[in-house]
């Protein structure tokens, strides 16, 4: 029975996607993991308009959409990553806002994170200092907006140069909680939003950095020029400015700008 | 140019293709000499890694032999740390990964040595080590070669593995495929292009090595 039909089963399965509406695709910061998926669902119930997002470190996504690469929206975790494709005629606000700066959709926190099972004193800036802190996760500075937060927190703590044998480099903020949730890495410098995902909430605890140490971590987002879906992509823009999504951003560890 | 990122593909390279060596060798003869139904169990593992995404590789090694199992902590109380984040874990995640392609050559040629040489060995009562020693490796020279060339270049073109396991450490698993990929994050697209000639040009010079041998033994038999 299944065999009969199975050969034009998979040609539905392959034919069906060239008629059916591509979605929109977004570009988002890796911090946004664990929050977009569900507001994505919320915004195609609301619109019928379904969206796709794709979560890596804000400079490789640059990187990607300056070689071409296929996004309508682009939700960084930083401004100057956007700013760069503005400057490059790469990507527009569609009106929204001033045309030379990114739309600010939500802020940062950074949190040092520890496994609850761990030997070492609960996290806190003590713990920074703690000798027998052998290895601390970090997102990578160069490209991830967290982890040039994390070195200028360090910084400015005058920890920085003591920890840097010590430091490990993750390709992204998911990947800095990975290696720390794993026990790879004894403690990470990690996103908020990472560590009040049910995962992490439950197999360890976290410590806010305070927030004079480090610049503010401002999330800006922009639409991609060459986006054929620019009334949509315009209408996911405003959906992620919306009271209600904005709270939602509350309650997942950003703090929100409205 | 990331010197230090080269010196590292290169001596981890070097350190996964001894080990390969010494593993592949009796491991590439049990396969062509041996008999056993469980050989194609065994041949089908050894050829595992090469159709295996390198990333499932990498999250066994982070997540199953990291500190939270028994087996992990066992690995981290004999070298002092833990697998992930270090040269060691490295070198461990590369014999795997290479492992098919220093096993593979190795069988072909033992395959292609005459059974009459093998079977007038066994007759003159040479044991099998004497076996693979004086008889399969001296006559499947080139396919030795090929290993060693095929193992070397498949690690230092290791990429995923490296990047889920690594820590981006320079010196220790900072090599020079992840150089590449930082400095094309970094928006370095004339570094980018250094290192992607040296790989690339690595790859080059060692493929013309192998294939000039080959060619030169045809022509010796023929």
């Amino acid at each position: 029975m299944l065999k009969r039909f199975f050969p034009a089963m998979l040609a539905i399965a392959m034919v069906a996607p060239l008629y059916a509406q591509a979605p929109l695709r977004i570009a988002a910061a890796a911090d946004l993991a664990p929050v977009l998926p569900p507001i994505l669902q919320e915004f195609q119930q609301a619109t019928g308009i379904r969206a796709e997002a794709t979560f890596q470190a804000s400079a490789m996504l640059t990187s990607q959409i300056e070689n071409g690469a296929p996004f309508d929206v682009f939700m960084s975790a930083d401004l100057s990553y956007p700013k760069r494709l503005l400057d490059a005629g790469l990507a527009d606000t569609g009106g929204l806002a001033v045309p030379s700066t990114p739309i600010t959709y939500a802020k940062g926190t950074l949190v040092l994170w520890e496994r609850k099972d761990s030997q070492l004193p609960p996290p806190s800036l003590d713990l920074l200092r703690n000798p027998n802190l052998k290895r601390l996760a970090i997102a990578n500075p160069d490209r991830a907006p967290y982890g040039r937060a994390a070195v200028a927190a360090l910084t400015s703590l005058k920890l920085y140069d003591d920890l840097k044998p010590r430091i490990v480099t993750a390709e992204n903020i998911s990947q800095t909680a990975q290696f720390a949730e794993s026990g790879n890495a004894d403690a990470g410098l990690i996103s908020l939003t990472s560590a009040l995902t049910p995962q992490l909430a439950n197999s360890g605890s976290y410590f806010v950095i305070p927030r004079d140490l480090y610049p503010p971590i401002e999330q800006g987002m922009v639409i991609v020029n060459k986006t054929t879906q620019r009334e949509a992509a315009q209408k996911l823009l405003d959906f992620l400015l919306s009271p209600a999504v904005q709270a939602q951003f509350a309650k997942s560890g950003l703090t929100p700008v409205k | 140019m990331d010197w230090q990122a080269f010196a590292l593909s290169l001596r981890l390279a070097t350190v996964t293709t001894v080990i390969l060596l010494a593993v592949a060798v009796p491991l590439a003869a049990l396969l062509v000499l041996g008999r056993g139904r469980w050989l194609p169990a065994l041949e089908a593992l050894a050829a595992l890694p090469m159709v295996l995404p390198p990333t499932v590789l990498g999250f066994f090694l982070l997540v199953l032999l990291g500190p939270r199992t028994a087996f992990g902590r066992g690995i981290a109380a004999l070298l002092g740390h833990p697998l992930a984040f270090s040269f060691d874990g490295l070198v461990v995640g590369s014999v795997i990964y290479s492992l098919p392609f220093a096993v593979q050559p190795l069988v072909a040629g033992f395959s292609s040595v005459d059974t009459a040489l093998v079977d007038a060995a066994r007759l003159l009562g040479a044991g099998p080590v004497r076996l693979v020693l004086s008889i399969l490796v001296p006559l499947a020279r080139r396919s030795l070669l090929a290993a060693v060339v095929l193992s070397f270049l498949h690690t230092v073109g290791e990429f995923g593995v490296v990047l889920m396991l690594g820590g981006d450490i320079p010196g220790a698993t900072r090599t020079l495929s992840i150089t590449l990929y930082n400095q094309v994050g970094n928006f370095d697209y004339a570094s980018a292009e250094r290192t992607a000639a040296t790989l690339l040009g690595l790859s080059v010079l060692a493929l013309a090595v192998i294939y000039s041998t080959q060619k030169r033994g045809s022509r010796g038999r023929a």
